[in-house]
Formats: structure tokens, sequence, C-alpha cells
């Protein structure tokens, strides 16, 4: 059977590659939009828990993800610090600019890096800290896929050029940090910060620590870096829903596609499905026929479309920087919806098929 | 002799819209093991439609159809099509050989449709092939041969299954003299080196000549019944 099946997909190779093209676009979708959400997220999430700071200190409304906000005073940091319990209180503000390429965020940190890398445990694997006005770190990620090195030059905000004078390691908040007054002076807000990171002297005592600032700051937002982090996971709630929403789309589309492929293919060969009736096929072996093709076209697609998901993934990493990862449960979930779209959208073209009077099949011009 | 098909009193009648259009009249017919029979008749007397019925590609509106001992006409849809692939090979005025296969595709097919597991019967396609003369046309697809090259690669497809009857609509109304006279001429070995049973209409008189017995068909009726001729 084989042989009519493939003959068949040679035959009509447009229509075959349509087919083809419509399944892959179908699973390269899925592999590439949940590649990304889980990338994203697991590259957050490993540089948040890197920070060490078990609270966070800012005024009421500054502590979104994609915030740029500077209403802190940085003299709440010498009121911080006699609170009983704390070790370390460090200013640090957050700016989330246009990365330069267009498209994505990039976060840069402005926070003192001697306090910030005692406060948590990183160190300079190269170069030294930052001290001018114009000098950045970065962390070995960021070297590595940007391929910068110290003495680079980066653009930020906008166009403004920085060196890179040091790279650190682990990775910690954003990739990108200079000195506390360099950001000010970039933002021109001298004096001011996004928030304080607080560290404790016991990490088992932040529950009191947190109780006392709360007490000693009424106005004040005290909260846990912990929940900080994971309010960034539920700050895009529908995250899932798209994932879903677009992993059901993409399998309508193998579907239709292929059904509209095997419907006019059926049409077109419709006295040759006569003839397998003529011969004695069953109308199991008729569908069967279709389906066998259907699939054939489906597993080629699911291959081209992995292919091109691999492929777009690594372009898109190497241009913007975004962040990939693939697991085996989602590609499975591609494979499944590329293969069953296909078949499904075949099964009503091969019934049709199988039904045909075997006389007026015979006949069709 | 062992009757391989019996057909008693076939009556079938078409509906077109609110019209009836009675296409046999009452037909009965008795086949023998070995036969070779051609019908004869003016265009729409109801030759292809008795033979769309032997073959259970249509169900009478009335009437009984046994083939080898199974009855056609109680038999389901999917039993029909059963039979069908066990014990009856089409031969069509068009050939409807598919064209994207090679003659071989096209026998594989056929031998595939036929044999549930599987197995294949090389003994008897070498024998085929070698009736047909068909040993060096195989890896041709069928836009490649001629219109008899074709109608024997059909031919082939046919019988290589081993049918107990074999349905010809005018076999060689697609073909000039020659080429028919080539067709003609296999279906004859066929019947005589093999034994096949075959029923071909025909409007050819040298080629409903060939045949042991004539039926002549009018009007949805048999009017010259079972008139031997003996070769
Ligand atoms: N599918 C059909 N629907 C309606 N009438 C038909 C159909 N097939 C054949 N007929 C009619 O039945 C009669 C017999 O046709 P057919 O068996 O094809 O004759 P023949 O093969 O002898 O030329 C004709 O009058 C034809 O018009
Ligand atoms: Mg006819």
């Amino acid at each position: 059977m084989d042989n009519l099946i493939t003959a068949n997909i040679r035959q009509r190779p447009v229509c075959s590659l349509v087919s083809i093209a419509g399944v892959a676009l179908g699973v390269a979708l899925v592999i590439l939009f949940t590649g990304l959400s889980r990338g994203m997220s697991n590259d957050l999430k490993r540089r948040s828990q890197n920070v060490r700071a078990e609270i966070i200190f800012a005024k009421p409304g500054s502590l979104q993800l994609m915030s740029s906000v500077t209403n802190l005073d940085t003299e709440y940091v010498k009121e911080v610090q006699q609170v009983e319990g704390v070790e370390a209180a460090v200013p640090s503000i957050r700016y989330v600019s246009q990365s330069g390429k267009g498209f994505g965020f990039e976060q840069v940190e402005g926070v003192d890096w001697e306090p910030f890398a005692r406060m948590n445990e990183m160190r300079l694997v190269e170069g030294r800290a930052p001290q001018a006005v114009d000098e950045v770190v970065i962390d070995e990620r960021k070297a590595r896929d940007n391929n910068l090195a110290v003495g680079s030059v980066i653009n930020l905000f906008g166009n403004l050029p920085y060196k890179v004078t040091g790279i650190y390691t682990p990775e910690a908040g954003p990739r990108v940090k200079m000195s506390l007054a360099a950001m000010q002076d970039a933002l021109e807000a001298p004096g001011k910060c996004t928030w304080i990171y607080i560290k404790c002297r016991n990490e088992n005592e932040q529950a009191q620590v947190a109780q006392r600032l709360s007490e000693k700051f009424r106005d004040f937002k005290i909260q846990f870096t912990r929940d900080v982090f994971t309010s960034v996971e539920q700050s895009i709630p529908f995250l899932g829903l798209f994932l879903k929403v677009l992993v059901g789309l993409a399998a309508v589309v193998s579907a239709l596609v292929v059904m509209l492929a095997m419907y006019t293919t059926i049409t077109e060969r419709t006295r040759e499905i006569g003839i397998l009736k003529a011969m004695g096929a069953s109308r199991g072996y008729i569908i069967g026929v279709i389906e066998k093709e259907a699939i054939l076209i489906s597993a080629i697609g699911l291959v081209v479309g992995f292919v091109v998901a691999l492929v777009t993934g690594f372009l898109i990493h190497r241009v913007y920087g975004l962040v990939f990862e693939y697991g085996w449960a989602w590609a499975l979930t591609a494979a499944v919806i590329g293969l069953l779209g296909g078949a499904l959208g075949a099964l009503y073209p091969a019934i049709r098929a199988a039904n045909l009077d075997a006389v007026s099949a015979l006949s069709y011009e | 002799m062992r009757t391989i098909l019996q057909a008693e009193n076939l009556e079938k009648v078409y509906r077109v819209g609110r019209v009836d259009v009675p296409a046999l009249r009452g037909v009965s017919l008795d086949v023998h093991e070995g036969e070779f029979l051609a019908i004869m008749g003016p265009s729409g007397c109801g030759k292809s439609t008795m033979l769309h019925l032997l073959g259970g590609l249509l169900t009478p509106t009335s009437g009984r159809i046994v083939i080898d001992d199974e009855d056609l006409t109680a038999a389901s849809d999917a039993r029909r099509t059963d039979i069908r692939r066990r014990k009856i090979g089409f031969v069509f005025q068009r050939f409807n050989l598919f064209p994207t296969l090679t003659a071989e595709g096209n026998l594989r097919l056929a031998e595939r449709i036929h044999s549930a597991n599987g197995a294949d019967d090389p003994e008897r396609r070498r024998d085929v092939l070698r009736l047909l003369k068909l040993e060096d046309k195989m890896h041709h697809k069928p836009l490649e041969l001629s219109g008899g090259e074709q109608q024997r690669v059909a031919l082939a497809r046919a019988v290589v299954t081993r049918p107990a009857l074999i349905l010809a609509d005018e076999p060689t109304g697609n073909l000039d003299s020659e080429n028919s006279a080539i067709v003609l001429n296999m279906f004859q070995e066929l019947n005589y080196r093999f034994n096949q049973t075959i029923i071909m209409i025909t409007h050819n008189p040298e080629a409903a000549a060939m045949c042991r017995r004539i039926i002549q068909m009018r009007d949805g009726r048999i009017v010259e019944p079972t008139a031997s001729i003996q070769v």
C-alpha cells in the first residue's frame, strides 16, 4: 500500500508541500512559544533565587516587574540599618529599557557593587567593579550570549555607550549593573532609588525583622523577596491560558490543512477510489489508505516543524537574547497535535471516500 | 460441469428523481466453470447494469445471484465487497489502471487487496505475465504504455488473484483493430490455458465469434437465450 501512498504524495508535490508546511507551522508555533515561556520564566527564576537579601523595602506602587520608578530616598538606608536584626541594607534602582535590538526588554540595575556582592555572595571572575558613570559589569551569561568581554562597549538608555569593566557570577537580578550614582546620574534622580535590599542577620528571623520594619515605617511596603519573585510568575497569569489556546489553535490549523488537502485529493481521485472498490477493497481499507497518507504527511510536517522551531529559536536567541528552553512534555504535545490533527482532519474525507458509490465513482471524469 | 454463476430473474430499476427507469426486466443466466461468454446488444439495453449486478457493485431490485456457491443478493454490503475481492476480476473499457503506479505496482496492489494476510503467489504472477507477454513492461507507468498494453496490464491485474469469474465491459472498445485482436487473443488464451471463466460485453462481432456462447440483450431482456456455438 505504501506504494500507492507515496506515489500519491509525489504526484501532487505542491499540495503535499502545502499540507506539510501547515502541519509544520502548527508544531513549530507550539514548540517556540512554550519553549520561550519556559525559558524566560526559568531564567527569571534562577536570577531571582540568587538574590540573598530576604526583604525588599519600597514605597507602595514601585514593586512592579517592569518598573523604572525612583521614588524612594536613599536616606532611609541609614534608618533601616538601625532596625534590630538587619545586617545590611543596599539601595538599588532597577531600570527597564527597550533592548538595543528593538524587541524585548533589557533590565539594568544601579547598585553599588561592593555591598551588593557581599550581600549576595557574588564575585567578579574578570576585571573590576564599575566606578565611573559610564562603566558597567555584566554576568557570564550576558558576556557569552552577546560576545562581550572586559573592555567591550554596550549601548544603554537608547544610545549611550557604556564600558564593560568586569564580568561577575552567579547571575542575580538584571544582568547589567552600574553604580547607584551612575544610574542616578543617567536618570537625573540624585539621592533616589527604587527599593532597598535588606539582608537579615539571621535568615530564620526575617518575619520578626519584617514585623519591626513595618511598625517603624508605616507608609512603606515591606515584602519578602521570595514573594516578590513568585508574584513575578503570577503577574502573567494569562500565560498558561495563552499557551493552551495556542496549542488548541495549532491543532485546528494542522487538522484543517490536512483535511483540505485530503478532501481535494479524494475528489481528484474519485475514479481511483472506484477502482479500489471494484477490486474488492473494503471501506476500512480505503479509509486506511487515506489515513496513512495523511499521517505520513503529518509526520513529515512534524519533523520539519521541529527543525524550523529549533533553528528559529536559535536565531531569535542569537539576535534578541530571548531564552528558549524546550521540554519533552511540550515536544510530545506538539507531536501528538501534529499527528492527531492530521489523522482527524483526514477522517472526514476518508469516510466520504469509503462511502462513495462504486459505479458512479468509476464513471467520474 | 460446475456452475460458477447463477442469476435468477434479475430486475433493476433506477430511480431518477421521481421517474423509474427499468434497466433490467427479468434476466436469468447460468454460467459454467471455464465458459467464455459474450453479451451483445444495443447501447442502453442494460448490459453494464447486468455486469455491475453480477460483480456486486450494484444490488438488484429483485432476483437472486449466486457466485461460486455464495449468495450475493442475500449478503450485506461489506460481505458483497468481500465476495468481490475473493471471486471477481473486473476489466473495463477505459483500462482503469492507477496512473501513479507502474504496471508492477498495479499488480501488487491487486495482490495486496486480495490477500488479507499479505501472502503473494509468485508462480501465478510469472505464468500470467508470460501468457500476456508483459514481462518487460512491468516497470512502466500506464501513460508510457500503448492502449493495448494498458489493457493487458489491466487483464493481468484482474486474473493474477485467481478469480472465479472475470467480468469485462467492452474491453476492446477503446482499442484499434490490431490491439483489439491482441487483447482478445489474450482473453482466449486465459480461458483456454487457465480454464478461466469470462463474461465479456462486446459490440464487436469478431470478438463475440471467439466466445463459445453469445447472449443477445434488448431492452433489459435476453432475447436469444443461450444459443450455444460449438467451436
Ligand atoms: N445510474 C443510472 N441512473 C439512471 N439510469 C441509468 C443509470 N445507469 C444506467 N441507466 C439507464 O439504464 C439503462 C441501461 O444502461 P446500461 O446498463 O448502461 O446499458 P448498456 O451498458 O447496455 O449500454 C439505460 O437506459 C441507462 O440510461
Ligand atoms: Mg455499457
